[in-house]
């Protein structure tokens, strides 16, 4: 079924589908995918997408039943468990959480900073189903950790959720993604941060093979403001993380990680995009893989600085470890500034594990295979030492190990 | 900025193009346009097999059905194909001169205008020069010398007459025609070039070079370069160009072909100042290059060196496909643009086989309204055992209208090949700007000197009859523009 039909079939259930705006603003969106037709020849960021999963999709959404919780077991601290992509509203002096469906459309459906192109973004657009909106309030620390759970097999969940930290705010933020099953979950975040606020988002993907995750965030940081994103890709199923950043104030910062363990014959596409529209903003991107059996990965990243945009200093690493002679990864740093002052710079290596490394370990009386352990473990090390929260530390630790129980 | 930074920025946007100039020769040329008709007339002219024209009508039909490539960082007006000469030679010329002296002596005065007096050159530089005037060649010397080492160096059109055995194996062979538009476009209309041919074993004892240099409005130019190294050899190629001063855009879409053999080694050097617009970006050469060189053989080396400096528009990406085992390509680039140029320019290194080594030093200096983008591929195919690339490429910017572009793409297929990129952009350091003036330099030798060092990993690499001429015309290029 291509697209237009899918949706003209299911547009009772999807949200939003009454507004006249809406209406317009997804008919064009129809036209697009009419025109382009995913061509991937001159789409670069679809390589290595199996395209059939997403265009010829059977829709199915399921609405939860059980409300989910929101737990306020210590002070400051917050879980909530997000149901086939929603749930429940709340309210206290902190935070505030709604739901999409009762949020002005038009107050987020007219993001044009991110990419025109974005075909998945296009699609959550056109398709979405569910999300919620967080705010926090001002001069507030929060922690907060969300769940993902998906209910049922083969749903198609287009979920779009809202982060706003209001000035002087500053929240942690955990979200969890393991799912058994074979959905197909879509989701864009979009985070806003106000003046001198503060974000920490650590993602933790961990999907079974047949599940597919697509996410795409687009944060705006205001002046003095600082957002950090980790992502840990363990998933055995295909991942695409896009993560756009705009610098729209002076003073703000943004620091895009990632990591991802890849094996058997799982992708993942990963982009990272700054855009520095303002002076004395500092950006890093650094992304990490390891590459095991069949798997392939995609690493475009990208440092945008804007003519006004002195003082810059933008930073960007793609590393990449080739395990198994049937692995391939592809990165693409680029790098477009129109300022003159600026600092930017990037590195991207790929290869195998060290052989040196490898003899001074075995001389030492260490066997291949542990040896491997070691120095994979020593290449992400950076990474998870500078986990501050000891609970996630263990948790990945844990994927870790399982991950490289596998490795041969 | 400090005002000694405009001052100086000012004087030199005021700097004219030292080589505009026009020289009145009558042309005989066929109808603009670009049609079937016209190649039979460019086969004609240049009295070749039939077998020739039919090669390039197969490629104008497969041009016919191609689209430009888009994917550069450039925009400029589409181009009329229709509104061109595709050939223009000077009167008379079919039949070659013997020697120097029955060359138009307004040809002569033109490249000592140049700074080659053909003459002197002959004895002094110990170079052998084919020299590209508009489309045909003008003369050939030190053929006889290069003939008793049985090295052919000659002009393509030469080639197709005298050794079509050599030019229907390889033409085409690196570069196919349909490969892209403005291949298929050289194919179908090459008018002249040089062809290079170095036997086994031999070592060319001297550098070969050619001077192209476009004439005649709205000409465009095609030559067609292709360069073989049989077992064992080696041979150093320069080619370098100034191109006289015009308001009218010119079309410009060469191919230079490089075929090394094993043990075989090629080195080929380009000085570019072609025309490169006026201060309101009007005018400048459209300067559309396929470059390509095969390593064939195990054990053979490819190198490129350009200083790229002029032209409105630069599109170039002199690429390695190491294919023979062991094999190393090697890219060393400088590109200035200046005013309202436009380059996108940088290399593909494809690695096939094992042990297969790549270098890639990518320097852009970036004045003025100019875009400067570095493009890079570095792939690993699956065979590629053990495979090396280091790539390097720094950019400078110099005001803040200007922009400097990195788009790497970097693909490994293989898990024993390393690769490492590594990048960075950023204006002339304040720290040893001060360093250099403290010790009584002025403003604009210290920038001068600070940005000598940042191409001098490129300008090094270059022969030493280029690296004076090269180094010129970086200080040219700097003079009076950095602050």
């Amino acid at each position: 079924m291509n697209i237009q039909d899918n949706y003209l079939k299911n547009k009772k259930n999807i949200f939003f589908s009454q507004n006249k705006d809406v209406q317009n603003h997804r008919e064009k969106l129809i036209d697009i995918f009419e025109n382009d037709r995913f061509d991937k020849k001159n789409n670069e960021s679809l390589k290595n997408i199996n395209l059939k999963n997403f265009i010829d999709f059977k829709y199915k959404y399921l609405i939860p039943e059980e409300t989910s919780v929101i737990n306020n077991n210590q002070e400051n601290s917050y879980s909530i468990v997000s149901v086939n992509g929603q749930c429940s509203s709340y309210k206290d002096d902190k935070i505030e959480i709604t739901r999409i469906l009762d949020e002005d459309y038009n107050d987020f459906s007219k993001n044009h900073t991110i990419e025109k192109n974005d075909h998945f973004v296009n699609l959550n657009s056109l398709f979405l189903n569910s999300g919620f909106k967080i705010v926090i309030k001002k001069n507030n620390n929060i922690k907060i950790k969300i769940s993902n759970i998906i209910t049922d097999d083969h749903l198609t969940i287009f979920q779009k959720n809202n982060y706003i930290c209001e000035e002087g705010s500053s929240l942690n933020l955990i979200e969890e993604y393991e799912n058994k099953n074979n959905s197909t979950s879509n989701i864009l975040n979009v985070i806003k941060l106000d003046k001198n606020s503060q974000l920490n988002h650590f993602l933790i993907q961990d999907n079974s093979p047949n599940h597919n995750l697509i996410i795409t965030s687009h944060s705006s940081c205001r002046k003095d403001s600082t957002y950090t994103q980790k992502v840990y890709n363990f998933s055995e199923g295909y991942v695409r993380n896009f993560h756009y950043s705009e610098l729209i104030e002076a003073n703000s910062e943004a620091d895009l990680q990632g990591i991802f363990f890849l094996k058997d014959n799982n992708t993942s596409n990963n982009k990272t995009f700054v855009k520095h529209l303002a002076e004395d903003c500092k950006s890093n991107q650094v992304y990490k893989g390891i590459l095991n059996d069949r798997s392939k990965a995609t690493y475009f990243s990208n440092t945008h600085v804007d003519q006004v945009a002195q003082k810059t200093e933008g930073y960007q690493l793609s590393k990449g470890i080739l395990l198994s002679d049937n692995a391939s990864f592809f990165s693409k740093p680029e790098l477009k500034i129109y300022a003159d002052d600026v600092k930017c710079s990037h590195g991207s290596t790929i290869g195998p594990i060290d052989e040196n490394a490898i003899f001074y370990l075995r001389s030492r009386g260490m066997s291949k295979i542990a040896a491997t352990k070691i120095l994979i473990s020593s290449f992400i090390n950076e990474e998870l030492s500078s986990i501050d929260n000891e609970q996630m530390s263990e948790i990945i630790q844990k994927k870790l190990v399982r991950y490289l129980s596998k490795v041969k | 900025m400090n005002s000694e930074t405009l001052n100086t920025l000012d004087t030199y946007s005021k700097n004219k193009y030292k080589y505009g100039f026009v020289t009145e020769i009558d042309d005989e040329r066929p109808k603009k346009g670009l049609n079937e008709d016209t190649i039979k007339f460019i086969s004609l002219k240049k009295n070749e097999p039939v077998w020739m024209l039919e090669w390039r009508l197969k490629a104008y039909s497969k041009w016919k059905k191609m689209k430009e490539p888009k994917w550069a960082n450039l925009s400029f007006p589409e181009i009329d194909y229709q509104d061109i000469y595709y050939y223009s030679a000077p009167k008379g010329f079919e039949k070659k001169p013997k020697d120097l002296s029955e060359v138009d002596p307004k040809l002569i005065e033109t490249y000592n205008k140049l700074g080659i007096p053909l003459e002197e050159q002959k004895v002094l530089a110990g170079v052998a020069v084919d020299v590209v005037f508009d489309s045909v060649s003008v003369a050939t010397t030190y053929k006889g010398e290069l003939e008793k080492l049985g090295i052919i160096f000659c002009s393509i059109g030469e080639a197709i007459q005298k050794h079509p055995d050599l030019i229907k194996k390889y033409l085409g062979s690196v570069i196919p025609p349909g490969d892209h538009s403005f291949s298929a476009l050289n194919s179908a209309v090459f008018t002249d070039g040089s062809f290079v041919y170095i036997p086994v074993g031999v070592k060319c004892p001297m550098e070969l070079s050619t001077y192209f240099r476009i004439n005649a409005e709205n000409t465009g130019q095609f030559e067609r370069t292709l360069i073989i190294a049989d077992k064992g050899s080696y041979v150093s190629y320069l080619e370098g160009c100034t191109a006289p001063k015009r308001d009218d855009n010119q079309l410009h879409a060469a191919n230079v072909e490089l075929i090394a053999l094993e043990d075989a080694e090629i080195k080929y050097s380009t000085v570019q100042n072609w025309y490169p617009g006026d201060e309101n970006g009007k005018g400048g050469i459209y300067n559309f290059v396929t470059k390509r060189g095969l390593c064939a053989g195990k054990n053979s080396k490819i190198s490129w060196t350009q200083v790229e400096t002029g032209s409105a528009i630069t599109w170039k990406y002199p690429s390695c496909i190491l294919k023979g085992d062991n094999s190393i390509g090697e890219f060393y680039s400088v590109a200035i643009t200046n005013n309202f140029q436009q380059a996108d320019t940088g290399t593909k290194m494809t690695h096939i086989g094992k042990n297969t080594k790549s270098k890639i030093i990518s320097k852009g200096i970036s004045l003025g309204n100019s875009q400067n983008t570095y493009r890079g591929e570095v792939s690993f195919l699956r065979k590629a055992e053990k495979a090396r690339n280091y790539t390097q490429c720094d950019s400078l910017l110099v005001g803040n209208q200007c922009g400097a572009h990195t788009v790497p793409y970097i693909d490994s297929k293989n898990n024993t090949a390393v690769i490492e990129h590594e990048a960075s952009t950023s204006k002339i350091n304040e720290d040893q700007l001060y360093y250099c003036r403290q010790r009584g330099l002025s403003h604009e030798e210290a920038v001068s000197l600070i940005v000598n060092g940042f191409c001098k990993q490129v300008l090094q690499e270059l022969p030493m009859e280029f690296a004076v001429e090269a180094q010129k015309l970086v200080s040219i290029s700097l003079e009076g523009s950095v602050g």
